[in-house]
């Protein structure tokens, strides 16, 4: 067993066990940063598969995902910073059922396949072929599929965020009153100021 | 080669770091007038904070507190590492450097936000958040100038890159884009009016509940990430090792330190705005700007490339 195979089987406990912490731990931050550190192993198992940008890309993409989700997790979750303790998994019995189904399709279909063995020359120019290939042939399958994801992120934000903390984010934000049904606390804004529609009374 | 590169990337982080150290204490100084300010302040601070009792927050997250500045130093030792200090002299090789220095610099802001949530404290936290909606932004528009750094070469790699230069430096191709990057520079390395991480008006953010020697790692992290920043935006921008008469690495080491010095300055001479005003700053003008940058870029290559 070379240094070789010793870092792949390092890099893929890193990789299983920070993923299971991922269920394990009660923080939406912390969760969000094993799966960082998940795919950050896994994204150095593709550096060692003779991938570099694939490799290195997965672990900039996932680090500013895993970023930008821990943000979004807090602010849509008024959990006030993802500090307090939350159970991270729901819907148990599904998702044992899932879980397994899972890992039996998969393990079949790793001990099924015959994996290719061909070493990649070390002189061949993988990063100008896989850049050839994106924004070759492949082009339109990929522009297809980024702009389809802005689009559902657009959209989950816009579906999610319109029932805001003070009322429908579409009528202007109003802050809660000082006796129940009572005049919002704070300044009131001016008529038609700050670019909302205020139908207060 | 390589061993040579890494005993070279320990030399030029050790002198950069005290160069770094004795700029960010004197310069201040020097910019308000006095004329010869004392070269000890750095070395002051550090014993200072070594002795300095360290304090817990309450029911904090104690192993991302400590590891988050080993993790900032980390990056910014990692983003040398893949920079040429010369000819053929880079600690690692790489095909798609700038790629790894954008997942240093991705990586940073998730050691700041660690630092500062795990804190389970106000303000630390308040730093933290906003530092991120800040940098974010930021990182994306520093990437779209290393694209357009990395389009004449036709690689992403620093070294292809800085041998793209012999014939015009980035900074002439995008005059806008070195600025945008020095930006960059100010916002992962905290520093000045991009620093919204741990700044005054939050009574130090991010390290207002820190104290003692973890304050000096963290400390020691900011300005070995404000070296390795510099010598990127050199390499990138700058022509990096290239120069006539004086050898590569000399020569690499001068734009670095200019850099560093600018970006110093431009640390105390610049003020902070209002983050959410940045913010609108960011998006609606900056990030459009490097846009251009990139499409003028492109266009000059294939009109005349």
């Amino acid at each position: 067993m070379g240094l070789t195979d010793l870092l792949f089987f390092a890099l893929s406990a890193v990789a299983i066990v920070s993923g299971w912490r991922v269920f394990a731990t009660d923080s939406m931050v912390r969760a969000s940063f094993l799966l960082l550190l998940s795919f950050v192993a896994v994204g150095l198992i593709i550096v060692m598969l003779a991938a570099p940008y694939i490799g290195v890309a997965t672990i900039f993409m996932m680090t500013v995902e895993m970023m930008v989700m821990a943000l979004f997790m807090v602010m849509f979750m008024m959990n006030p910073a993802g500090l307090n303790p939350m159970m991270m998994v729901h819907q148990h019995r599904f998702s044992i059922v899932a879980g397994v189904l899972a890992f039996a399709g998969l393990t079949v279909a790793i001990l099924f396949t015959s994996f290719p063995g061909i070493p990649v020359d070390p002189a061949a120019p993988v990063v100008h072929d896989l850049g050839i290939e994106l924004l070759g042939p492949s082009m339109l399958i990929f522009e297809t599929a980024g702009v389809t994801l802005l689009a559902t992120m657009i959209g989950s934000v816009i579906l999610s965020s319109r029932s805001g903390r003070f009322g429908l984010a579409d009528q202007g934000s109003r802050p809660p009153g000082l006796e129940p049904d009572g005049e919002p606390a704070g300044r009131q804004p001016e008529q038609g100021g700050g670019g909302h529609h205020h139908h207060h009374h | 080669m390589e061993l040579i590169a890494a005993l070279l990337l320990l030399l030029f982080l050790s002198v950069g770091f005290a160069g770094a150290a004795l700029a960010d204490g004197m310069l201040p100084a020097l910019i308000s007038g006095q004329a010869r300010p004392s070269w000890r302040r750095p070395i002051a601070e550090a014993a200072r904070l070594l002795q300095t009792q360290p304090i817990r927050t309450e029911a904090p997250d104690a192993l991302l507190w400590f590891l988050a500045p080993a993790l900032y130093l980390a990056l910014a030792i990692i983003g040398l590492a893949v920079i040429p200090f010369g000819p053929g002299l880079v600690t690692i090789p790489s095909e798609v450097g700038i790629v790894v220095w954008g997942s240093c610099e991705a990586l940073t802001i998730v050691a700041v936000f660690m630092f500062g949530w795990s804190a389970n404290a106000p303000l630390p936290l308040i730093g933290a958040y906003r530092y991120v909606a800040i940098a974010l932004p930021a990182m994306l528009i520093s990437m779209f100038v290393l694209i357009g750094a990395a389009l004449p070469a036709e690689s992403l790699g620093f070294t292809e890159i800085v041998e793209a230069q012999r014939t015009v430096w980035n900074v002439v191709r995008q005059p806008a884009g070195l600025i945008l990057f020095l930006m960059l520079g100010l916002a992962i390395s905290l520093r000045g009016p991009f620093d919204y991480a741990d700044p005054a008006d939050l009574a130090g953010g991010t390290t207002a509940d820190v104290s003692g020697p973890a304050l000096l790692a963290w400390k020691i992290a900011r300005l070995a990430m404000l070296v390795s920043v510099s010598a990127v935006t050199a390499t990138a921008f700058l022509g990096g090792y290239l120069g006539p008469i004086l050898p590569g690495f000399v020569w690499f080491l001068l734009k670095t330190a200019l850099v560093l010095v600018v970006l110093v300055a431009a640390g105390n001479l610049f003020a902070r705005v209002p983050p959410a005003r940045m913010m609108g700053v960011i998006w609606t003008m900056l990030l459009p700007l490097s846009f251009l940058m990139l499409l003028a870029v492109g266009l000059e290559l294939l009109l005349w490339g």
